[in-house]
């Protein structure tokens, strides 16, 4: 583990699904990258499921929602994913 | 004495993650009513599949590549018109209720809310048809 994915590892607030999010920000190839956004929104989802019922989780559904948000873009810009939102 | 036999619902997933649609094949197939008739990875695809598959019901992903699912929704109503869709997606919000709607979709379940909303939406969904489908005088008693 380098330095930086040492200082990244704690910087992680949401275990369940932020290293999986980060992964797909940080990858640059093209090929590798759809798989890296599936694998985020799986994580995603598997952990709003286990969120369900939790009044604790506010701040953490906030965090789900904005990277909802990021990943939607990454599906339009940057694997060409139609808008649904015209 | 003889078993009545009901006939199962067929249920086409639809989504771009084949680890979500993964997921929603267990929940459905935990389920005694229903069978996974078959699964689309885009709205196109799910298009060209329903035609064969002629399912009970659709349960649609928003954003995937190709076709988007309010795209997809139009095109699937006009194929399979007794076919009831629910979009699945971790949208949320009026716009995208209205949306659907204006798609024909018949209903929209967050994608964080409790998976076993998906299965009482199906449910509350396909006994819509059945009613629809019985005839006028037993609806008007009922």
């Amino acid at each position: 583990m380098t330095d930086q994915d040492a200082s990244r590892s704690q910087n992680i607030k949401y275990p369940h699904w932020q290293r999986e999010f980060e992964a797909a920000l940080l990858e640059g190839d093209p090929q590798t990258l759809r798989q890296r956004v599936d694998a985020a929104e799986t994580a995603i989802f598997l952990r709003s499921q286990a969120l369900v019922g939790n009044a604790q989780g506010h701040a953490e559904r906030q965090a789900i929602s904005d990277a909802i948000g990021t990943l939607r873009a990454i599906q339009k810009e940057k694997l060409g994913y139609p808008d649904w939102n015209k | 004495m003889a078993k009545k036999c009901v006939a199962k619902k067929r249920v086409l997933l639809v989504d771009d993650n084949s680890a979500v649609r993964s997921l929603v094949r267990q929940l459905f197939e935990l389920e005694p009513d229903y069978e996974i008739a078959g699964e689309a990875e885009n709205g196109q695809d799910a298009v060209e599949k329903a035609e064969n598959l002629k399912p009970d019901l659709i349960i649609l992903d928003l954003s995937m590549p190709v076709m988007t699912g309010l795209d997809a929704a139009p095109l699937l109503r006009k194929l399979l018109p007794d076919t009831r869709i629910i979009l699945f997606t971790v949208q949320q919000g009026s716009e995208i209720e209205r949306l659907a709607r204006a798609a024909g979709i018949h209903a929209v379940v967050p994608k964080d809310q409790a998976a076993s909303n998906l299965i009482l939406q199906a449910q509350v969904l396909l006994a819509s048809v059945k009613q629809e489908h019985r005839p006028a005088k037993l609806r008007n008693a009922s």
